[in-house]
Order: structure tokens, then sequence, then C-alpha cells
């Protein structure tokens, strides 16, 4: 399964110029420093509308996730599901994208995920989760 | 323009159904007419007697002001479109309510109707469940790409009623060990109250080995675990109860009326999937009527899920919080359980007309109208409405007295 097409539009030119260069960029409020998700019209915890755009780790932990089998044409071998998922990213903001190359049933809870990027031709550059197997500190 | 008395305390007074189902070649417009038609008919009242007419559409269209014209109705003293998916049907109920009461209008028509079923179209294609986001074809290629933020969740396939209630309803499996099966107890007993409801689209007895064997459309999803789609309409009348006195139904007294929309942030802590707008609108709904939880004697959940009633059930306090899943399982539920739930099989079973199905069960009941079903005592009934993905609840208490 891969990413389909996706236009910016005017509240989503940064954030494409960002994953465009490898970067999930999230919101940070200017007087405070909260971090705020990319969606954010005004700081989650101040309320202020002052906000800058910041890069994420590209780190998070699943949240939750959903398996939807996916039938295979006649002859063809089996497709596997898509896994749409919900993960948190450390600096706190939740994410939904597909979760890509996982086994379903070898999903958990808390289980480290890590941003990756795709596109559809030439298409914007689509955050999508992989499962992180890199050693973490935590 | 009266003083506010007792005597223009809210009443359900009229209730209408259209055949529902997959009934094709009729428009929601269609549908919506003879709904509010045979619910003033029900009342024992004259469409000209309607002062005032809320709408809500489905996903067909062609439920809107222009009803009042489809109607032939003049002068209208309110009329609205009202919005907040399956909540709609409680909202409409309750600004008809707060209409009547302050003298606004003296007989408020409420209206669902939709059609979106057609020969050859699938539940999954009406809600956008099927969809993929790499799906190609000609036609697909030829629209833009979608845009924004919610262009980022087509593309990712992060779409659809079905995908996106699955994601709540695992949430709630991790956090409080919910299973599947206590999902299906749900679906099981839901549908043993359908077998008695001459209006349920699915009367065929079910089992927990059916639940487990129906085919996953959304993993924790099963097919069993999902509501149906019909077409159809519904309309409700609400009337004062003075007027209600002379009328020709049992009156069905409004007590009480909330509603909640969450307003999530989705950030650390967040509580989706665990907690709905539920807890907050149904303590003021409650406190309303001047009633507690525990002198419910009939529950109409919203049930677009089997997860949604069961996390509607902890909400309300039925059960404590993570312990609807042991709670449905128990055998609590369904016709021989202690807690009379969505009697008419609910939109897993009966017909999805959003908020109206809830209701209407409950305005059946409370009348005493449920023949093969009726539930006794049946003198006060919660009705939940919840819309959008978990994002708008309305609460409803209804009783067949004032107080």
């Amino acid at each position: 399964m891969s990413v389909g097409p996706v236009a910016r539009n005017g509240s989503t030119e940064e954030f494409f110029d960002g994953t465009a260069a490898g970067q999930f960029l999230i919101r940070r409020c200017s007087p405070d420093g909260h971090i705020s998700r990319p969606q954010a019209r005004q700081c989650s915890e101040c309320g202020t509308t002052e906000l800058s755009w910041t890069a994420a780790t590209g780190r998070g932990r699943l949240i939750s996730w959903v398996v939807i089998p996916v039938r295979s044409g006649e002859g063809e071998s089996p497709r596997p599901p898509i896994v749409p998922a919900i993960g948190e990213l450390e600096e706190g903001p939740w994410w939904w994208s597909m979760l890509v190359g996982a086994d379903p049933d070898s999903l958990a809870e808390g289980q480290p995920l890590r941003i990756e990027y795709q596109r559809a031709g030439d298409s914007e550059a689509v955050p999508i989760f992989v499962v992180d197997t890199t050693p973490r500190d935590t | 323009m009266g003083r506010l008395t007792d005597n223009r305390r809210p009443v359900i007074a009229g209730l209408g159904l259209t055949e529902m189902g997959p009934v094709y070649g009729r428009t929601a417009t269609n549908f919506a007419t003879e709904a509010v038609r045979l619910a003033v008919a029900d009342a024992g009242l004259q469409v000209g007697d309607v002062d005032g007419l809320l709408t809500s559409n489905g996903t067909s269209g062609g439920v809107g002001l222009g009803l009042q014209r489809d109607l032939g109705l003049l002068d209208l003293r309110l009329l609205s479109e009202v919005q907040g998916f399956g909540s709609t049907a409680g909202t409409m109920v309750q600004v008809a309510s707060m209409a009547v009461q302050s003298g606004m209008a003296d007989v408020v028509a409420c209206v669902f109707a939709d059609a979106p079923l057609r020969p050859g179209r699938s539940a999954g294609d009406v809600y956008g469940m099927g969809r993929r986001p790499d799906a190609g074809g000609g036609g697909a290629a030829a629209l833009p790409p979608p845009a924004g933020w919610g262009g980022l969740l087509m593309a990712t396939g992060v779409v659809g009623a079905n995908t996106l209630y699955a994601l709540a309803a695992r949430r709630h499996m991790l956090r409080y060990g919910t299973t599947t099966d206590d999902f299906g107890a749900i679906a099981v007993a839901q549908r043993a109250w359908a077998v008695h409801n001459p209006h349920a689209q699915m009367r065929e007895p079910i089992t927990l080995d059916d639940h487990r064997r129906s085919r996953w459309i959304a993993d924790p999803f099963r097919k069993l675990d999902c509501c149906l789609v019909s077409n159809g309409g519904v309309a409700v009348v609400v009337t004062t109860a003075e007027r209600a006195r002379s009328l020709a139904q049992p009156p069905v007294h409004v007590m009480g009326w909330a509603q909640c929309h969450p307003g999530r942030l989705f950030d650390r802590d967040e509580n989706f999937g665990l907690v709905t707008g539920a807890a907050r609108s149904g303590p003021q709904a409650l406190a309303m009527a001047g009633v507690k939880i525990g002198d419910i004697q009939v529950a109409e959940l919203y049930d677009c899920y089997t997860y949604t009633a069961l996390v509607s059930l902890e909400d309300y306090g039925f059960c404590g919080k993570g312990e609807g899943g042991a709670f449905v399982s128990s055998g609590a539920i369904g016709p021989d359980g202690r807690l009379k739930l969505n009697t008419g099989g609910g939109q897993l079973s009966s017909y999805y007309m959003w908020g109206m199905t809830p209701l209407s069960e409950a305005i059946i009941q409370v009348r005493g109208q449920g023949g093969g079903r009726q539930v006794h005592p049946h003198d006060l009934a919660l009705v939940s409405g919840n819309g959008g993905i978990l994002d708008h609840h309305a609460t409803i208490v209804l009783g067949s007295s004032a107080t």
C-alpha cells in the first residue's frame, strides 16, 4: 500500500515545504515555547496565535491502529492490509497516518514509531509511520 | 406569546416513520414530506397546524429549507436546517422544546430523511468506507488531488467512519481490556430485540459465534459491529403539554436535555476513544429532569457501532468506566437483561436514521406501543445522539409524565 496524491493549500504550504526536506514541522508558540500540532491555529496551552514552525524529531509511539483487509484480484498474490494508525509524537501532538511495513499481529500500544515520507508520483511528500527499531534511551 | 408556565412544557405528540431500508426509487425529500405528514396525522393534527419546522439532511441532500414549500407551510415562526450529524435529532428536539416552551412556536415538526442506497451501491461506498488512498481508475485520476489537512488523511487512508471509530474502539480495548466478544455481546443482544420489531431490517437471531465468523471490516470491527445504512425518513412533532392534552397519542414529555461537544486537542493525555461527550451531557440532562441514572427504565443509546453503545453505557453511568465490556458480556442487556438497551434493535439491526433511530424507539416505548418488544415499566427513557467521530453528543430524558 502506498500513499495517494495530495495538494498543498494556504494552510499546508509550510508543512509540505518541511516534508519535502524530510522534516516534520509542528507549531511552537512564540511567547512560551508550547508545542501544538501542525494544524493548530492557536497554541493549545496558552491560546496565543503567535505560532512559528519547528521541526519535530519524527519519533513517537503507537496510540491506536486499525487493520483493514485488502481483497486481491483473481490470480493475484494476497495483498497486505492497510493499517491506519494514530501516533503520539515525542513532542506531544498526535498524528494520523498509515503504518507501513509492520506485521499487524506484532503491534502493541506504546510501540516506538518513526515518521518517513512517501510520494504518489510527483505529488507532495506525505508522512507515514514505520515501526522504529533503533534503540532509545527511554 | 405567553408567559412560561407548566402548560408550555414540551411534549412529543407525534411520530412518523416511513418505510425504511433498501427502498429504491424515492428521494430524501419525498421520504421527508411523508414522514412529516405521518407524524402530524399520528398526533391528530393537520399539516397546516405546524408553525415550526426543523430539518436534518443525511448524505443525499434535499431535506432543507425548501421543505416548507413542499409541505405548503405558510408563515412559519421557526424554520432551520440543523447539523450535528448523529446528534442532530437530539438537537432538533431540544430546540423545538425551547421554542414551544418560550412561546416562539406551538407545533414544531422535526424531520430527518436520507436516500443514500441505490441498487448495486454498497453501504461502504455511501460513507466512504471502501476508499483506498492509492485507488486508481480513470475517474479518480481525472479529479484534482485532495488538499489541506483533510487531504493528508485521504492520502494515507485514515478516512471513513469505520476506520476512525475502529481507532477509538482499539484504544478502549488497549486501556480497559475490552474484547471483540464484548462488542459481539451487544450485536447479539440488539438482534434479539429486533426480532420483535416490525420496522427492523434484520430480524434473524444471531449468536456470538455468528459475530466471531463475521468478516473483518476494520479490525477490531467485524461486519456485525457496524450499523446498517437505510433509505427512509422519520419525523416527530413537538408541542406544549397543554396542546397535547387534546391530541391523539399518550404524551411523551421532554423532561431534560443537554449537549456536549468535547473539541479535542489531540495531544498527550487525550481521552479520545475512552470518554465521550455523554459523560457531561448525561448528568446535566438527568439533573434537569430531576432523576438519577438508576431511575432510567429504557435506554436508547446511539449505536453507529457496537463500541459506541458500549462506551456510552460507561459515560452515562450504567456501569463504571472501563467496565462496559464485562457489563454487556454478563447478560445485563438484551430482552432478558436487567437494562433495557436499544429495544428496537438499534442502528445495528433495525434502521439507520441517525439520531432518529434511538429517539423513535424511545417514543414508542414510553407510549407503551412496543408490541412484542414493549418493556415494563416504561415511564422514563434516556436517548443519546452521537455525531462526527465522537465529536458531538446530545442527551434527552423522556417521560410519560412531566415530573
